[in-house]
């Protein structure tokens, strides 16, 4: 049943130079569900979220060690296209980061940069930006600024769209580092309903400060600590019964 | 780490401006003499009717400049988008950068008219510069200055060079360390290539800082021909002809070429492509 899981990381052990970041992780992550990171700041979460696309090995003196299968393939054998993985696992960071074009030519990027020249048509393109932008809930306010710089939104509009601009990839996971820490109340909460909504179709990862936030959207959750994973379980099992004295500490808030 | 460069960095440059100046040297000589010696000497070297083809090589070094700041602008992108921080070729080049960028260009313009007007007199005899022969009627007619395969030719050629490749290659590097980190990360994570983040993203956002480091550079180099062609007017010729509406000309652009490159500048801060909260 290799499908069942959309992630299988094994032994996998990472290094910033000398300073050992991950710590035999050994992780499997369902499909098609929201699973949460959660831990101390520097714990490695985000660290083995960019594991995931390798996007972290832009960063340089970055040593990997180990095994992560992504959809039944291992992302570190030599034949995988880096192009490919990271349009299959789709990613979204902590402070949007709309590219600074308008909103249309947004969420076209990505099929852009994976298509050959003039191969979308004028009317493909307007189906795909309305399709993208109406399933984040954004075609409404946008439909009459697609034109406008996409950095000239509101926050939480720029989140949505860092969102939606994966979408027509295609992505099957879609990754999110601290999505909401930059928004305020009413944006997170239209984040979480937009990962709500689409959880069925992708599966996310999620990491988040916001212990609350991890109770609320997800189904299991990941408690890390000094770049070793301590604790993986159903979300509502690891707050309320949590079996290891450092996730009790954490999820009790008695540091942090 | 940062304090041991500047001073390393300022150091190298005072030893620049000392060997700049003993470079300098020969020009007084020649000074010294064109004044002493009799006029007929003096125009065996460098009579009115060199400026034509004098004016040809210069526009030869412009051309040259031109191809200097591309390469500049190449070498910068090799150096910030594909050499790591850390790799001891990129510092070599960036201290050796910052060292020759802090130069005056005036620094440059006597180092190439020393060169220019001592070397070219006595390197004739080496056969690298042709003596200006009088025509039969009497009026004078002269060959090239210098031939363009002689040393003399690559020195001052590389003069200019060496002061219109830093200033680019510090100004496109600048350029390119300015585009925030959030939109490459954002390009990458979409699956972009190296290139494609470079030519859709990076380029289109830094193009105009890139022109006007390329325009300040070549101003520099318009400025140094302006004051080489200064100094022949007024030292080696008695009846300057249209050497002055040249000096105009080549200083006029310097100084269009500078205030065009500030309006650049200018325009770019104003219109400024990387939003506040994502300029890292």
């Amino acid at each position: 049943m290799p499908m069942n899981y959309s992630i299988e990381a094994e032994n996998l052990n990472l290094w910033y130079g000398d300073f050992q970041a991950l710590i035999d992780v050994n992780v499997k992550i369902p499909h098609g569900q929201i699973t949460s990171l959660i831990g101390p700041s520097g714990c490695g979460k985000s660290t083995l979220l960019r594991c995931f696309n390798r996007v972290n090995e832009r960063y340089g003196n970055v040593t990997t060690e180990g095994k992560i299968e992504v959809l039944g393939k291992n992302i570190y054998d030599t034949d995988i296209s880096l192009p490919e993985l990271r349009k299959a696992v789709g990613m979204v960071f902590q402070r949007p980061n709309p590219l600074p074009i308008s909103v249309y030519e947004n969420v076209l990027f990505g099929l852009r940069i994976h298509s050959p020249m003039r191969s979308i048509t004028r009317a493909e393109a307007d189906e795909i930006v309305e399709e993208a932008l109406t399933s984040v809930f954004l075609w409404t306010d946008l439909k009459d600024k697609l034109k406008t710089r996409a950095t000239s939104l509101q926050l939480e509009q720029q989140q949505k769209l860092c969102i939606a601009r994966l979408l027509p990839l295609k992505p099957k996971i879609i990754l999110m580092d601290e999505p909401c820490s930059a928004l305020d109340a009413k944006g997170t909460r239209a984040v979480e309903e937009l990962m709500e909504v689409l959880a069925g179709t992708y599966t996310f990862i999620i990491v988040t400060h916001n212990m609350a936030q991890a109770r609320r959207v997800s189904k299991e959750c990941i408690f890390m600590f000094l770049g070793e994973l301590i604790e993986h379980r159903e979300t509502q099992a690891l707050f309320t019964d949590p079996k290891h004295e450092k996730t009790s500490d954490y999820v009790h808030m008695r540091y942090g | 780490m940062i304090c041991a460069e500047r001073i390393q960095t300022f150091v190298l440059q005072r030893i620049t401006f000392i060997l700049l100046g003993i470079a300098g040297i020969p020009v007084w000589n020649v000074l010294q003499k064109a004044d002493a010696a009799d006029t007929e000497a003096a125009s065996a070297v460098t009579p009115l009717n060199t400026l034509a083809p004098l004016l040809d090589d210069l526009y030869i070094l412009l051309l040259i400049s031109l191809f200097a700041i591309l390469l500049g602008i190449v070498c910068a992108f090799y150096l910030q988008e594909w050499l790591p921080q850390t790799n001891w070729t990129r510092r070599f080049i960036e201290s050796v950068v910052a060292v020759f960028d802090g130069i005056p260009s005036i620094c440059y313009g006597i180092l190439a008219t020393g060169i220019f007007f001592s070397y070219a007199g006595t390197l004739k005899t080496l056969g690298g510069v042709h003596v200006p022969q009088r025509t039969e009627d009497g009026s004078a007619l002269v060959p090239l200055v210098f031939e363009h395969d002689t040393v003399v030719f690559y020195i001052v050629v590389l003069t200019f060079i060496l002061m219109v490749m830093p200033v680019t290659i510090k100004t496109t590097q600048a350029a390119l360390g300015s585009v925030a980190t959030p939109i490459r990360e954002a390009a990458y994570a979409l699956g972009a290539s190296h290139w494609q983040v470079l030519r859709r993203q990076v380029i289109p956002l830094v193009f105009t800082r890139i022109l006007a480091g390329g325009c300040r550079a070549m101003s520099g180099a318009l400025a140094t021909v302006a004051l080489i062609i200064g100094i022949y007017t007024w030292q080696y010729t008695t009846d300057p002809g249209n050497m002055p509406n040249r000096f105009v000309l080549f200083l006029g652009s310097a100084l269009f070429l500078s205030i065009f490159s500030s309006i650049l500048i200018k325009l770019y801060a104003s219109a400024s492509a990387n939003p506040t909260h994502l300029t890292r």
